[in-house]
């Protein structure tokens, strides 16, 4: 666990931002989902929106859980199988 | 903007029990993807159908949220150390052709056999694959817990590795060199079950450790890789023919980009083999819960008969022991992280 100064902050910011975002969407939501289901290149739609919410709520949900003292544990190196060697050269005739 | 009515045949009205019930499940399956790498769609798409959403925009929707929660899961075990990309980008183009192979023989089955007969492929499938599959991880999770929690190679992947087939690919991360060929059937056959059972990731992460010898962290985070692909192109194709509700995404991205993010750390605080033993469980919980749905598409198709008493029985037991799978993966893994907790403060 890291010592390292809780994100208090970025946790406030990014959650203000997210739910202003939930409120905000859901203030018209049928509307903005009978937009997005007239399909064709409404599809840019329902995409942006969900790649805006990964970055907002996504950074709102990190730093909560680093705020209330979850972090990773880098408590063993990763283990992985030695990669087998590239064979040597090939064969080259020294005629 | 202009007034648009939304078609209620597609989209359901909301109240507070959905909005709820979707955000606790988007939780529940995020936790369980950050940590296994699949997981939540098996119930979410069900789970959707039961509150009165149509099959179709349940599994679109259900896809739209699943790429953002892989790709959040992603960086996140990438900051770990933990994602093969090459591996990730290799396995979602060959799991690419494995869903349209996939969704080809699913139309063939659909106009042989009708619903029933569809019904009844994918839950053999499920059924059929998650037993054995299920049954040889959990086999290998026991066998790895008795013997302190080392992973070995397999000796078939060890075997494949020696094969200079060309074209060999190194992929430093895993730490393994490979043929091309052997590790393009892994990604068809998760693209196969992706399109069948909605879950490719059971057989893409055992495929990545038995097959091709990833260490099991890694496979379960490089198969977010895998998923964020294979969802981004689905949603774009759902999308364009209008079957995605945004508004039942953004409940359940509420919830599962928390859970994504706790499964994520909490595979720093446990074992590799508890990845192993969780998927496990989870595969083999559900197993019987489709097989517990097989006898009411038998009987649809008259080659049994039961009361429709015993079916709605069998209907309502399924999907509970569905629910059941979820939780339980939930419960070992939030137990393992407390564990792991514990036992971090207790040497610190």
């Amino acid at each position: 666990m890291t010592h390292s100064t809780k994100p208090v902050g970025r946790t406030l910011v990014f959650g203000a931002l997210t739910a202003a975002f939930y409120t905000g969407f859901f203030a018209y939501g049928d509307t903005i989902a009978a937009h997005f289901a007239q399909g064709s290149l409404w599809a840019a739609g329902p995409i942006a929106t969900v790649f805006a919410v990964s970055y907002l709520h996504g950074e709102f949900a990190s730093n909560l859980w680093a705020t209330l003292g979850i972090s990773a544990v880098r408590k063993h190196e990763r283990t992985t199988v030695t990669a087998t060697k590239r064979p040597a050269q090939r064969p080259t005739l020294h005629a | 903007m202009d007034m648009l009515a939304l078609d209620p045949t597609k989209f359901i009205d909301l109240n507070t029990m959905s909005i709820v019930f979707l955000f606790l499940v988007g939780f529940i399956g995020g936790l369980v993807s950050g940590f296994i790498g699949s997981g939540g769609a098996f119930v979410l798409t069900p789970g959707m159908m039961s509150l009165g959403v149509p099959g179709t925009v349940a599994v679109a929707s259900n896809m739209c949220h699943k790429f953002p929660k892989a790709l959040v899961g992603a960086i996140k075990r990438f900051r770990y150390g933990q994602v093969d990309v090459k591996m990730g980008l290799i396995m979602a183009v060959s799991a690419i052709v494995g869903v349209q192979v996939g969704i080809k023989v699913q139309q063939i089955v659909l106009a042989m056999w009708g619903q029933a007969g569809s019904d009844l492929y994918v839950s053999l499938s499920f059924v059929l694959v998650l037993v054995f599959v299920g049954g040889y991880v959990m086999k290998d999770a026991i066998h790895c817990a008795r013997s302190g929690g080392e992973e070995e190679t397999t000796a078939l992947a060890r075997r494949l590795q020696t094969i200079e087939l060309w074209p060999m690919i190194s992929f430093p991360r895993s730490g393994l060199r490979i043929s091309l060929w052997f590790t393009l059937p892994v990604g068809f056959a998760t693209g196969l079950l992706a399109a069948t059972i909605a879950v490719g990731g059971f057989v893409g992460v055992p495929g990545m450790i038995y097959v091709l010898g990833v260490p099991g962290l890694m496979a379960s985070a490089t198969e977010l890789v895998v998923a964020f692909v294979m969802g981004l192109g689905g949603s774009v194709n759902w999308a364009m023919h209008g079957m995605v509700d945004i508004r039942l995404v953004l409940i359940i991205l509420g919830g599962s980009l928390l859970g994504v993010q706790l499964g994520a750390i909490g595979t720093t605080y446990v074992r590799p083999h508890m990845i192993k033993m969780v998927m496990a469980t989870i595969m083999l919980i559900v197993a019987v819960s489709r097989g517990l749905a097989l006898p009411t598409y038998l009987v649809k198709l008259g080659f049994m008969e039961l009361p429709d008493a015993t079916i709605s029985l069998l209907k309502n037991v399924s999907f509970a022991s569905m629910c059941l799978a979820l939780l339980t993966g939930a419960v070992i893994i939030l137990g393992s992280m407390w564990a792991g907790r514990k036992a971090q403060v207790a040497a610190s």
